[in-house]
């Protein structure tokens, strides 16, 4: 028999997300995606440090289509450069771009999913028909209208891919605070004469935030995709700037003979989409314990 | 301050809503008024308009009309730096312990979030040291203080909610079902600690509740409501020991007690149920269900004084 | 219908011994029940009373073998229903006695009607499922009997849940729950979520079918007073166990009682008694991940001794329908 713990009940002080990360933890395949996500992260960050960037860009035709051997892991492609360096280094814009569009996305559909569902009324019409414009159109369509307009380069396709996705962040942050301006400790908020920005930022976001979380893991699998996507289209990246999408651009014409070239690059979007979704489900369900069972 | 001067006071204090089948009148017509360290219960069923007009004396809902004065101020016509004075000296409590707290902060910071956002306190060692004072008198052991709302019970997140309206250190709260929701032992504890802070404190309480025997014992005077209405009001001992009302007799027939004489009373039961009332007729309201409905009823009926004290909206009761 | 026509063997329809059911979460193991026992003869009500977390509910799921499935977990103990054995009975067994010879009524009326049907439609099923034998006609005659006989006027019977209002939405489980003709209704907080004008309302229509029917009940409530309307029979719960059961003249004349009972009376302000504060019981209810050896209440007991601690005791019996389980009510010792 296990002894009574003392003073009767529990007081842990375990927070909301120290409880997340607790049931988080006990989801397999979800941390065997953080794993794998952070060795990618950690792989293409401390790129510099194993890899000379010289390699990514020095042509040298006589070493052109080397299958994958001990100088050249990933082996090299029609301009005789080194596939491993070039992954390597594109993952760097594939991941941090990424990153750094759901974050752009993130903030920007917080403040406005935020004023939508706090204020309603007026405001919530002006927001959410503005927003509805852009979900009408295919995020990819839109990024290179925007692309278009813009004209080409890293910035500009960070830009118009934050753009794209923006609607998605405001409606969900819009719904999530719907259901909860009307709580009572809202009203309590209001009692004690908190201003409207205290009550959007500290009591509904971050009380709000579960589904939104849950949405820019399974986002950032999407937007590595549509990266690739435009890379692939030539309206992304510029070449020779690596980019997992255009590398696939640029050799397609020689898979069917040198299949390394398409399987290396797209096994690596294809592992960091997995592992960003299994993240994803596992803090779907870590967030929200009632979907189980 | 004249000794007579109520704390609170409404008049003619309406609130009507918006719906797809027309004008809700929730409040209709509520005058009271409430003395330093009394308690004013509220009772009634749902849908009644007791819980909306807590929230519009508390201005958590704007009034279509009427007046709301504290300390003989008329509080709807406060702007800007004025407001502060509502907000420090009038808090709630609220029905529902699980929502009422928010589930990110921890138990110290929602104590201490009032005190912040009125700038009660100067430095973190002073909100610490009336953190840490707020709970004790609250009854809550300190070692909670680094808990969250979840790993609380009902009754430990009840003494949080009041901790937090008396952050500020208020003259007026308004009580909106705090023991509803909670187990008849722990209810107790909670009515026993409000009934200390008014001792203790002079704060004084509109006690919102459906049930009759717990605002029988923390009220001064009791305010029935029947569909945005008051029916009957008086001081809590007449009202009991003589109920005029046909509602108010219908109520205090319809509770289920411990007394094992009353079991097989004669049970004197109401037909139907509350309507909405969605564009009401000028009659009584009560009058669908009242077992004495005539003719009469279909005029309007006001609040008369029939006692001392003692008012009753029906034409049957004479004074 | 029932063509059992020998004398039962048994007057006892339901008989709980030593139940313990936990349930195993993420976080921890909930002690639910701990040894709980009951026995319920035909057509006896009885009222279960005790606060939130005293195994109420899990009573009721474990006589419907309802209790959630992978998490609630039956670690000791029987249930015999009518000599049954409901812990080892099969699934298709338990098909034929829920619903039909057990029926229950929740909390949450919105919850137990599908929003999407006819009242009618849902009453009828229950028969299509239970009496595939009757004929159509016979079936919609008893549907309109059954909604004449808990006040809803059977015209109304093709219209859906959010119609009615909520004391007549528990009026219509009521007729879903009675139309098979039950021997055992468990009815979970019926009037909780209910206004006291339309809570009396419904216990008096609780009150008048059980004349006409002669079900044996079990009303769970956290409310005395509920209890003291409807039943004949009482059982006070805490922490999972049944610490006091008697009739309600035993108990709420309120001569001997449990210190848990006699502190739950104390705490209930009524319209006759005037004291300056209600007798509050100390402390919380205790913690079911955390149970303690001895008694379950002797955290907040002010009769508590160094024994109480130690050992749980019996159920005591002070007469032939009275029991209390309280060392102080042990036979020769003296109390009060």
């Amino acid at each position: 028999m296990k002894k009574r713990r003392k003073n009767g009940g529990a007081v842990s002080g375990r927070s909301v997300w120290g409880l997340v990360w607790f049931r988080f933890k006990k989801n397999k395949l979800a941390m065997a995606g953080l794993f794998v996500l952070i060795f990618i992260m950690l792989a293409v960050l401390l790129a510099p440090l194993y890899v000379d960037y010289q390699a990514v860009v020095s042509q040298k035709i006589t070493n052109r289509f080397k299958a994958p051997n001990a100088t050249n892991w990933f082996g090299t492609d029609q301009f005789g450069r080194d596939l491993f360096a070039r992954v390597v280094y594109g993952g760097r814009i594939s991941l941090f771009v990424g990153l750094a569009v759901i974050m752009l996305s993130f903030v920007a559909g917080c403040i406005l999913g935020g004023l939508a569902g706090y204020f309603g009324g007026v405001v919530d019409q002006v927001i959410m028909r503005i927003v509805d414009m852009f979900m009408a159109i295919p995020a990819i369509l839109l990024s290179m209208a925007v692309v278009a307009a813009l004209g080409n380069g890293t910035g500009k396709m960070l830009i118009a891919l934050a753009v794209a996705q923006t609607p998605r962040f405001t409606r969900i942050v819009r719904s999530s605070i719907m259901g909860l301006r009307n709580q009572e400790f809202i009203e309590a908020a209001k009692c004690y004469g908190s201003s409207s920005a205290r009550i959007i930022f500290k009591h509904l976001l971050p009380n709000g935030m579960g589904p939104v979380i849950v949405s820019t893991t399974l986002t950032l699998g999407q937007v590595i995709i549509n990266i690739a996507s435009l890379g692939f289209l030539g309206i992304g990246v510029a070449s020779p700037t690596p980019e997992w999408g255009t590398i696939l651009s640029e050799t397609k014409a020689f898979i069917r003979y040198y299949p390394y070239l398409g399987l290396i690059p797209g096994a690596c979007i294809a592992l960091s989409v997995m592992a960003v979704n299994f993240i994803g489900d596992g803090l779907r369900d870590a967030l929200d314990p009632r979907m189980k069972n | 301050m004249s000794e007579n001067r109520p704390l609170v006071e409404t008049r003619n204090l309406c609130k009507y809503f918006d719906t797809p089948r027309g004008q809700l009148h929730a409040v209709e017509e509520v005058n009271l008024s409430i003395k330093a360290g009394e308690t004013l219960g509220v009772v009634g069923e749902s849908g009644c308009g007791k819980s909306t007009l807590g929230r519009v004396i508390l201005r958590l809902i704007p009034p279509t009309r009427g007046e709301v004065y504290y300390e003989g101020e008329n509080i709807l016509e406060y702007r800007g730096k004025q407001l502060k004075k509502m907000h420090v000296n009038m808090q709630m409590i609220f029905q529902d312990p699980f929502t009422s707290l928010n589930p990110r902060l921890s138990i110290s910071n929602i104590i201490a979030e009032p005190m912040k956002v009125c700038g009660l306190v100067r430095n973190r060692r002073e909100m610490a040291e009336r953190v840490r004072e707020l709970m004790e008198v609250c009854g809550l052991p300190a070692r909670y203080v680094n808990t969250y709302p979840h790993e609380l019970d009902g009754g430990r997140r009840q003494r949080v909610g009041l901790a937090r309206a008396l952050a500020v250190d208020p003259k007026f709260i308004v009580c909106d079902e705090p023991v509803s929701a909670l187990d008849v032992s722990i209810q107790a504890q909670i009515l026993n600690l409000l009934m200390d802070l008014q001792e203790q404190k002079g704060v004084s309480y509109l006690f919102i509740t459906h049930d009759l025997c717990v605002v029988r014992h923390i009220s001064h005077q009791i305010m029935v409501m029947y569909m945005g209405q008051v029916v009957e009001f008086a001081e809590k001992n007449e009202l009991f020991k003589n109920p005029l009302h046909p509602y108010t007799k219908a109520l205090l027939s319809a509770i289920p007690t411990i007394d094992l004489s009353r079991r097989n009373r004669e049970r004197q039961l109401l037909r139907g149920e509350v309507a909405n009332p969605i564009n009401p007729k000028p009659g009584c309201r009560f009058a669908p269900r009242c077992a004495y409905a005539a003719q009469e009823c279909l005029e309007p009926q006001t609040l008369r004084e029939v006692a001392p004290g003692h008012k009753v909206a029906c034409w049957r009761c004479q004074g | 219908m029932g063509n059992k026509m020998q004398k039962p063997a048994n007057e006892n329809l339901l008989e709980i011994r030593n139940l313990h059911v936990r349930y195993n979460t993420d976080e921890a193991v909930v002690h639910a029940l701990n040894g709980f026992d009951l026995t319920l003869k035909r057509g006896e009500t009885l009222g279960i009373v005790g606060e939130t977390g005293a195994g109420k509910t899990t009573m009721a799921l474990s006589i419907m073998r309802l209790l959630p499935k992978r998490i609630g977990e039956v670690t000791a103990g029987s249930i015999i229903y009518d000599g049954i054995d409901i812990l080892k009975a099969s699934a298709n067994a338990m098909l034929k006695l829920r619903g039909k010879r057990i029926s229950m009524i929740f909390q949450d009326p919105m919850t137990s009607l599908n929003p999407v049907q006819t009242v009618g439609s849902q009453i009828y099923e229950v028969l299509e499922l239970h009496y595939p034998e009757m004929t159509r006609e016979e079936k919609h005659r008893r549907v309109d009997e059954m909604l004449e006989l808990v006040g809803i006027p059977p015209a109304r019977k093709d219209e859906y849940p959010h119609q009615f209002s909520g004391g007549m939405k528990q009026r219509i489980v009521i007729a879903m729950a009675l139309i098979s003709k039950p021997e055992l209704l468990l009815a979970d907080e019926p009037t909780t979520a209910l206004d006291v004008t339309i809570q009396a309302q419904i216990l008096e229509l609780v009150r008048e079918l059980k004349r006409q029917f002669n079900t044996a009940m079990i009303l769970i409530t956290h409310d005395l007073g509920v209890v003291n309307e409807v039943c004949e029979n009482v059982a006070i719960v805490y922490g999972g166990e049944v610490i006091e059961r008697g009739t309600i003249e035993d108990v709420y004349v309120r001569e001997k009682n449990h210190p848990y009972t006699e502190g739950l009376f104390g705490a209930i302000p009524d319209l006759v008694t005037d004291l300056p504060r209600l007798k509050s019981i100390p402390g919380y209810m205790v913690d079911p991940t955390n149970l303690p050896e001895g008694c379950k209440f002797a955290d907040r007991c002010g009769f508590c001794t160094e024994r109480c601690r130690r050992e749980n005791p019996i159920l005591h019996r002070l007469s032939d329908t009275h029991f209390i389980k309280c060392h102080l009510f042990e036979e020769g010792s003296n109390h009060e």
